[in-house]
């Protein structure tokens, strides 16, 4: 088709040959050839790489939901996993950071979302609701972690109380070769997951598939076993290190008259799983804001009773997860805003009668004292004299916190050789043993994911301690910081090789929204607040595959690739290659001419493009 | 099959008749009903073809020029500016060979805005190396739509078929629909003559110095003329099949008339009504429409105006500082030839401005009147403007 260049000539010439011996008029007819520039030679010896002043690269960043997660979870590594369908791979990535997705996949407060990039686009991926549902997965399907097998260690750690913080520490020192001992004074382990949480939020069975894992992997749990401020002592003797984790289980007095009548919150909860406590009947009130206040209204609203809980603050003011307030709402629970009791009476003369109404509370109106100008995330209150509200009640619970149950809990109660890290403080006595205090002694969120992030941190740092010495533990543990977020990567911490992500957090900005439509966010099936608030079946049903791979699709996979390759499909200059590597790609820049149209269509912001140094 | 349809599916009916494998198009009125049907029939599995949504009708373009080179049937539809903004890749699209077709709604130019009919957008491109076809109805849009494809893939140069906004885009009438398999018949399956392959690597439009430049632009000349010449047998083969044939010009009662009106697009409807009641009148009057604009058929214009002594060209534009682009090209023409005929120029209906059968008349009584033009162009049926109060 192509005719080769000749030099000018007359009209016709170049394709009359075709048509030598035909008369004029066909000639015209005879259809020309099409003469185009069209080059077979390669263009492999232009290197356009030389005309380059800033260089593409594959550069990982964190997700802003890692970095707000207390356990650090690869929370973009584990929606796309599961988006594709590798179950397995996803829920191992989660149980990397976390020994507990079943338990957190129910009663985290998932401060991920929050922080999640789609929240600025429509609404934020569903993470939480992922983490259950790959929990309820690896429990059908029987997953077993596939984790290499660590080395066998030889320091004995002593851990006291079974509670998330001491069954996370356990399991992460398991996964670093050590062979762990937990001392829990009651009969079963758990703390605050067995005895504190209701069960139709958290079921008895879910937890205790968690703690068989645990225990599979080497943690021996002495229960019924409790350790006083003297055997800590023997204890030192006999281990190489003792990590305290006995929580918050001294609940706080109201300091009242008439406070012996009062009931406390913790301790119904703990009746309640129990079994001592079967039914409850009448006016229930429940004194103060905390998670504690939330469970045990839903709780006795479930045995019979009637309840409504006191505050002295706003509802929007209760450090109670938001989720959990508006449920207890849903189900019908009684809020009092802005009223403190004052002082009980007994009234048990007259409660045959007056159905049952045994006390009689006096409570203190209170008023706000910050004005609107500051800007205060918590209202400060003070009593407004004069004014008070007397209710009377069958029962009276107290929920307003709760404190270290020991002196020798607490971490700073001595003068002594502390090194604090995020979410554990360790003490070294004079012999430089490493004395861990962790979960509710030693966070600032008092929650169960922090709690696990303290036991993952002491485990690091004792590995560190033992390994290498007390001066490198912060070195060597910030180099596995998620982000500039407050958790470390264990991951990272057991594999230098693991993936690296950059510590810079990847902003809405950086994202190609182009590549994303607004979508729907699905949430899991709930029992209706009715049918919830008559027994103690757990109230978040199972989560379908649709839901799950929907919620997967939505997330935006903040800073990593999620091998859509665009930078192959748009790059001018055809310098993206492909590899076996784990990346799948490379660039080569020989032909890369640094245009930086691949780190603009980069969906997820898994590329940079940085200013190449002058040689 | 008759069918009552608008202009606008009267052109899409005969993109799907040709099984257009690539569409792209932004939306720009009067042109957009075009579209909007082709997408429809993209999405019921009417067309088997890819739709592709672009921010610009330089990127619709562009695409269809990445489509094309794969050696693809192409489809485009714009209008007005956003013909403007396809300019650079007009010019590469011929350039490069593309047999891409497009149907170009004929609409005025801004500033100011206006969205009615004149042929400014169209004739501001006639030197891009585009085929250029005027449509007078909407039949003759349907048939010519499949007969560009035909056109393109014969010499490898872009066609624009133009119609006129409004009186034929969104103007319903009856309309005969070809049935697909005479389709078939006329328009075989594109094979294109070269293109992308994997398998036979090479690179297009590369750098090209001056010793070849003038070669290449030199056998799009040859394939514009060759076009000319097999046109009428294209029109032929139409014809065999369909009963139907245009003529790339169409001379009406010419061979007697002493005065000859030149029209193109939709305006030629009219003329016909007018000249037809004109020769009940004794006038003898005849007409010539223009449908090929690009190539322009010179010998054919110059043997239906031989015998006649006066042309009036109506024109629908205007080429500021000279004068009416067809009349210019007439005039062209004619130059030369031993008694040409007097050329008269009127420019009228710029922005949708009617031109109706008294305009048509005015300007026969006139050119009749006048022994030779005073002017280049007369403007007709100008308002009269307040100078004082209109102007700054």
């Amino acid at each position: 088709m192509m005719i080769m260049f000749k030099l000018p000539g007359k009209r016709l010439m170049k394709w009359s040959f075709m048509n030598k011996n035909k008369n004029q008029n066909k000639i015209k007819n005879i259809r020309p050839p099409v003469y185009i520039a069209r080059s077979r030679q390669t263009t492999e010896s232009n290197q356009t790489g030389t005309w380059r002043v800033m260089a593409p690269e594959y550069e990982e960043k964190t997700a802003p939901c890692s970095a707000a997660c207390p356990a650090g979870e690869d929370i973009a590594l584990i929606q796309m996993l599961t988006a594709r369908g590798l179950f397995k791979k996803a829920w191992e990535k989660i149980l990397m950071e976390n020994p507990f997705p079943a338990v957190c996949g129910r009663v985290c407060y998932h401060p991920c979302e929050t922080f999640c990039n789609r929240k600025q686009f429509d609404k934020s991926a569903g993470i939480n609701l992922i983490e259950r549902f790959l929990a309820d997965m690896a429990d059908k399907n029987g997953y077993q972690p596939g984790f290499e097998k660590p080395e066998p260690k030889q320091e004995k750690i002593a851990i006291i109380g079974a509670g998330p913080s001491g069954l996370a520490a356990a399991w992460f020192l398991a996964r670093l070769g050590y062979q762990p001992v937990i001392f829990e004074e009651r009969s079963e382990p758990g703390g605050i997951l067995r005895w504190g949480i209701p069960a139709y939020r958290l079921p008895a069975d879910v937890l205790e598939k968690e703690i068989n894992r645990i225990k599979a992997a080497g943690v021996e749990i002495c229960c019924n076993h409790s350790v006083s401020g003297s055997s800590l002592s023997d204890l030192k003797k006999e281990y190489n290190a003792v990590f305290i984790g006995c929580g918050y289980g001294q609940s706080r007095q109201l300091n009242i008259i008439g406070e012996h009548f009062a009931k406390d919150g913790l301790k119904i909860l703990s009746e309640l799983k129990d079994g001592s406590i079967k039914r409850m009947q009448g006016r229930a009130l429940i004194i103060g804001g905390g998670n504690t206040a939330i469970d045990t209204a839903r709780s006795v609203l479930r045995l019979g009773a009637d309840p409504l809980i006191i505050y002295r603050r706003r509802k929007k003011d209760m450090p109670a997860f938001f989720e959990e307030v508006n449920a207890a709402i849903e189900e019908g629970v009684e809020f009092l805003e802005l009223y403190g009791p004052a002082k009980i009476e007994s009234k048990i003369e007259n409660s045959i009668e007056k159905n049952n109404q045994g006390f009689q509370i006096t409570l203190q109106k209170m008023k706000i004292i910050n004005s609107e100008s500051e800007n205060e995330s918590r209202a400060r209150v003070e009593p407004d004299i004069g004014k008070i509200k007397i209710i009377t009640a069958s029962t009276i619970i107290k929920a307003i916190g709760a404190d270290p149950a020991q002196v020798w809990y607490n971490p700073f109660a001595e003068q002594k050789d502390i090194l604090e890290l995020r979410n554990v403080v360790i003490n070294f006595d004079e012999s430089d043993l490493p004395v861990i205090f962790g979960g509710d002694l030693a966070v600032k969120t008092k929650s169960v994911v922090d709690a696990v992030a303290s036991g993952k941190h002491a485990a690091m740092a004792l590995d560190i301690f033992f390994n290498q010495g007390r001066k490198r533990i912060i070195e060597k543990m910030n180099a596995c910081s998620v982000g500039q977020g407050a958790s470390f990567s264990f991951e990272t911490y057991l594999n230098k090789e693991h993936r690296p992500h950059r510590m810079s957090i990847v902003a809405y900005e950086q994202i190609n929204t182009d590549y994303f439509i607004k979508t729907q966010k699905k949430i899991g099936p709930k029992l209706p607040p009715e049918q919830a608030s008559s027994n103690f079946s757990e109230i978040a049903l199972n989560i379908s595959e649709e839901i799950a791979l929907h919620e997967a699709a939505r997330c935006f996979n903040c800073g990593i690739c999620n091998q859509c390759d665009n930078c192959f499909i748009f790059c001018p200059e055809a310098a993206i290659r492909h590899d076996q590597s784990e990346m799948g790609r490379y660039i080569n820049y020989d032909y890369c001419k640094g245009c930086g149209l691949c780190v603009e269509e980069c969906p997820g912001n898994a590329m940079s493009l940085i200013k190449e140094e002058e040689d | 099959m008759k069918l009552v349809l608008e202009g606008s599916q009267a052109v899409a009916e005969a993109v799907r008749l040709a099984k257009v494998k690539v569409i792209s198009a932004y939306p720009i009125t009067p042109q957009t009903h075009i579209v909007e049907f082709l997408s429809d029939y993209c999405a019921n599995g009417k067309l088997n073809a890819k739709y592709i949504h672009v921010e610009s009708e330089h990127s619709a373009l562009a695409t269809l020029i990445g489509a094309a080179s794969a050696g693809v049937r192409t489809f485009t539809a714009t209008s007005s500016q956003g013909l403007a903004l396809m300019h650079e890749l007009l010019h590469w699209t011929a350039g490069a060979r593309l047999p891409v077709v497009m149907a170009e709604v004929n609409r005025a130019l801004g500033a100011p805005w206006n969205v009615w009919n004149d042929q400014i957008d169209s004739l501001a491109q006639r030197d891009t190396g585009w085929i250029q076809l005027y449509c007078e109805d909407s039949q003759e849009a349907l048939d010519t739509t499949i007969q560009s494809f035909y056109l393109a893939e014969a010499v490898n140069l872009p066609v624009m078929i133009v119609l006129d906004a409004f009186f034929i885009s969104h103007t319903y009438e009856p309309v005969d629909l070809p049935e697909q398999d005479d389709v078939n018949r006329f328009l075989p399956s594109y094979i294109p003559k070269f293109k992308m392959d994997t398998k036979n690597p090479c690179s297009f439009n590369q750098m090209s110095p001056p010793a070849v430049f003038m070669e290449m632009r030199y056998n799009m000349q040859l394939a514009m003329e060759h076009l000319l010449q097999s046109f009428p047998e294209m029109e032929d083969n139409f014809y065999n099949i369909f009963g139907r044939r245009y003529g790339a010009v169409e001379p009406v009662m010419c061979d007697d008339a002493e005065i000859i009106l030149v029209t193109s697009g939709a305006v030629t409807s009219t003329c016909r009504h007018v000249i037809k009641r004109l020769r009940e009148q004794g006038e003898k009057v005849g007409l010539m429409k223009i449908k090929m604009f690009r190539p322009f058929p010179e010998e054919e214009i110059r043997r239906v105006l031989a015998k006649t002594s006066k042309v009036a060209v109506i024109d629908r534009n205007f080429s500021f500082g000279v004068s009416g682009i067809f009349a210019q090209e007439v005039r062209a023409a004619l130059c030369g030839m031993p008694d040409a005929p007097v050329v008269f120029g009127y420019i009228a209906g710029l922005g949708g401005r009617d031109i109706t059968p008294g305009t048509i008349e005015e300007i026969y009584k006139r050119t009749k009147r006048d022994q030779k033009p005073l002017v280049n162009s007369q403007w007709m049926e100008l308002r009269e403007v307040d100078y004082a109060i209109e102007c700054c």
